[in-house]
């Protein structure tokens, strides 16, 4: 990692989620895998946010569920306070669990439409009974309406009458209902409008401080992860490949997808059009069934040579930075990092990153 | 002028009433100019532009009143017919799901070839060699083998490319891309609106972009109209209108959006939810939400004022655009 972290609660290390390709219906034959995860290491402190962003396909959602244990590893670990979660099951499972939430993205499919919004904000209370009397649920679960901005005494509807942004606060009512130390959060505002998008954001940072939530935000938007995040990682295709906190990744990057992605990303004022300059990707990611050798970068990337397809490059602080201190010394997984994507042939236009936005104002 | 949108009104019949889901829309684009349309879910965005095109279902929708008017002519005066010549030769529609717009079970060459074979009444084979130049006109490489495959065997990039080599088939006048780039990745959504604004400007094509995005906005657009609850509430030059808004709708999608380059605190949510269209409010329609609202805000419904400084083509729909605009 990048840093220390003062007080881990989750410490993931070398996570890998392999699935298996397999031909023939008798005798069935593992003939390839998809590697959705592919070795992902990272620790998330207390109270705190830890971003993740990447595009389609890049294996962030698998990682989020196996946070939440929806989905067993291949291999790796993941340690909650310690405890290897992957390895948990039964009673001490369930005790753990309790502590890690997870908050869906669609929240049109992420709740049960025949049940009311008490029965789904309540129903942790019925898996893990310990954790409010009987009597006293009622009253908890119209607390936890009030504190994601519901009126309680709605606790009678269901979920198909409220619109989008309403329904995101049920799904993060149930998510708080255990009181669990880690969110996990899957895209959790992409399906929302604008407008409504600002209120769920606001309303995540306002319970982390209120709740000391740790939150794992994954998202493609990377203007949402940046304000909310305290730390960043990169994926792309079932890697980190460049971690650290907010202002190291977007004001000093040192990987070139995420120069290039950062690039891609349209800034909401016209001025910005003139001195801008965009890193045009060539192509499409490739397929996780058939990863490149080496840095799986490469085939997209305009600074590949060689080196880069015999040597998988190590997530680690890149040599001629970590002397020198300062922003650009974070964990970058790329042989040849630089500040500016420098060395560009590829066609269409070259780059000085530093140019655009100019940073805050 | 190119495209003459005037007064356009839509409803749609529903079981909880009358949706009044365009209420009175106007808006000029011009040969080789670009109109983004900026709103929110059920703004009224995309149905404008689908009565525009003429591919509105009807029923339940209803165009109830006002004129599209393309090079002169009133489109919504026009049978069936000559409608459909219209379409596809002179304008051109993209949508943003690339996937369930094209034929599953047709190799992607022919559907492109289709365009020349019926408008043009061209032979399959011609057709099939224009078509393979369509997809090299919009980067698809190996374009030759690929016109055999099927769309399933292309990514959602390449997906799109093929929507737009099918509306820029027949080289129309106009094009409206309906969230052309909302289903794809950021790294793709930059090469697809690279390209679109590049054969727009080689072509000289008008172009009307249907968006939520802010960003995307800003990155293209020479003029905006902003739609809330069926109504353009605010239009005016892209530059003008990202330094300083004249509607606080406007103003609220502004400040609500998290930026890359300015990692603020707390984000400026708008209070409460868009309307229903079977029950806008009356008078202004987002006085509910809006920090400005006054007592005639509940009445009266804003026309859209002209904006005089520093450009006469602005307008804003608020009865206090005045003191919005200085902020």
């Amino acid at each position: 990692m990048a840093e220390p972290i003062t007080e881990p609660v989750l410490e993931v290390d070398g996570l890998v989620k392999h699935y298996p390709l397999t031909r023939g219906v008798l005798f069935r034959k593992q003939v390839g895998a998809v590697r959705a995860v592919d070795g992902v290491d990272f620790a998330l402190g207390r109270g705190e946010t830890l971003g993740i962003v990447g595009e389609s396909g890049c294996g962030k959602s698998t990682v989020a569920r196996m946070l939440v244990n929806l989905e067993r590893p291949t291999a790796g670990s993941i340690r909650y306070r310690g405890e290897d979660i992957t390895r948990l099951s039964g009673r001490a499972l369930k005790a753990v669990r309790r502590n890690i939430q997870m908050v869906f993205q669609d929240p049109y499919t992420s709740l049960n439409p025949r049940m009311t919004v008490g029965d789904i904000v309540g129903e942790p209370y019925d898996i893990h009974p310990e954790a409010a009397p009987r009597g006293d649920r009622r009253r908890r679960v119209q607390e936890l309406l009030e504190v994601v901005g519901l009126n309680p005494e709605h606790v009678n509807r269901y979920p198909h009458q409220f619109s989008g942004g309403q329904r995101q606060r049920i799904g993060i009512a149930r998510g708080l209902a255990l009181r669990p130390e880690v969110i996990v959060a899957d895209e959790p505002v992409s399906a929302l409008d604008v407008s409504v998008q600002a209120q769920v954001v606001n309303l995540m940072d306002r319970l982390q401080s209120e709740f000391d939530l740790a939150y794992v935000f994954i998202a493609h938007d990377l203007s949402v992860v940046r304000h909310i995040s305290d730390r960043v990682g990169v994926m792309y295709l079932g890697r980190i490949v460049e971690t650290g906190t907010d202002t190291e990744i977007y004001d000093h990057p040192t990987h070139p997808y995420t120069q290039a992605l950062l690039s891609a990303v349209p800034v909401p004022d016209p001025r910005a059009r003139e001195h801008r300059e965009r890193i045009i990707l060539s192509g499409d990611v490739p397929s996780p069934t058939d990863v490149p050798s080496g840095c799986r970068f490469r085939t997209r990337c305009w600074k590949a040579r060689e080196r880069c397809a015999v040597e998988d490059p190590a997530l680690a602080v890149p040599e001629e930075f970590r002397a020198a201190g300062g922003p650009a010394a974070h964990a970058s997984a790329c042989h040849f990092a630089a500040t500016a994507p420098t060395g560009r042939s590829a066609p269409g236009r070259a780059v000085p990153l530093e140019g655009h936005g100019g940073g805050p104002g | 002028m190119l495209l003459d949108v005037r007064d356009l009104h839509v409803e749609f019949r529903t079981r909880d009433g009358v949706a009044r889901a365009v209420n009175g829309v106007s808006y000029r684009v011009d040969a080789g100019e670009t109109l983004a349309v900026l709103g929110e879910s059920g703004s009224g965005k995309s149905v404008t532009a689908q009565a525009v095109m003429g591919i509105l279902d009807t029923p339940p929708g209803r165009i109830t009143g006002g004129e599209v008017l393309f090079r002169g002519r009133d489109l919504l005066k026009l049978k069936e017919d000559e409608r459909r010549r219209v379409r596809g030769a002179e304008m051109a529609m993209i949508f943003q799901d690339a996937l369930s717009s094209l034929n599953p079970v047709l190799p992607v060459g022919d559907q492109l070839g289709e365009m020349f074979v019926v408008h043009r009444g061209m032979s399959r084979k011609d057709a099939r060699a224009r078509a393979v130049e369509l997809m090299d006109r919009v980067r698809i490489p190996a374009a030759r083998e690929r016109a055999k495959q099927y769309p399933h065997q292309f990514s959602g990039g390449m997906r799109q490319r093929i929507m737009i080599a099918m509306a820029l088939a027949l080289e129309p006048a106009l094009i409206i891309a309906d969230e052309p780039t909302t289903a794809l990745d950021v790294t793709v959504q930059a090469q697809v609106m690279d390209l679109l604004a590049e054969l727009r400007r080689e072509y000289r094509m008008g172009l009307i972009l249907i968006t939520h995005d802010l960003g995307v906005v800003a990155d293209v657009a020479d003029r905006i109209a902003v739609m809330y609850a069926g109504r353009i509430v605010e239009s005016a030059p892209v530059h003008d209108l990202y330094g300083a808004p004249a509607h606080p709708y406007t103003r609220g999608l502004l400040d609500s959006v998290p930026r890359l380059d300015l990692k603020g605190r707390e984000l400026h949510a708008i209070k409460g939810l868009p309307p229903g269209l079977t029950h806008i409010p009356p008078g202004c329609a987002f006085h509910p939400r809006c920090p400005m609202a006054r007592d005639v805000c509940r009445t009266d419904v804003p026309p859209l004022y002209g904006v005089a400084e520093p450009d006469a083509a602005r307008g804003s729909a608020c009865h206090f655009w005045r003191e919005c605009l200085d902020g």
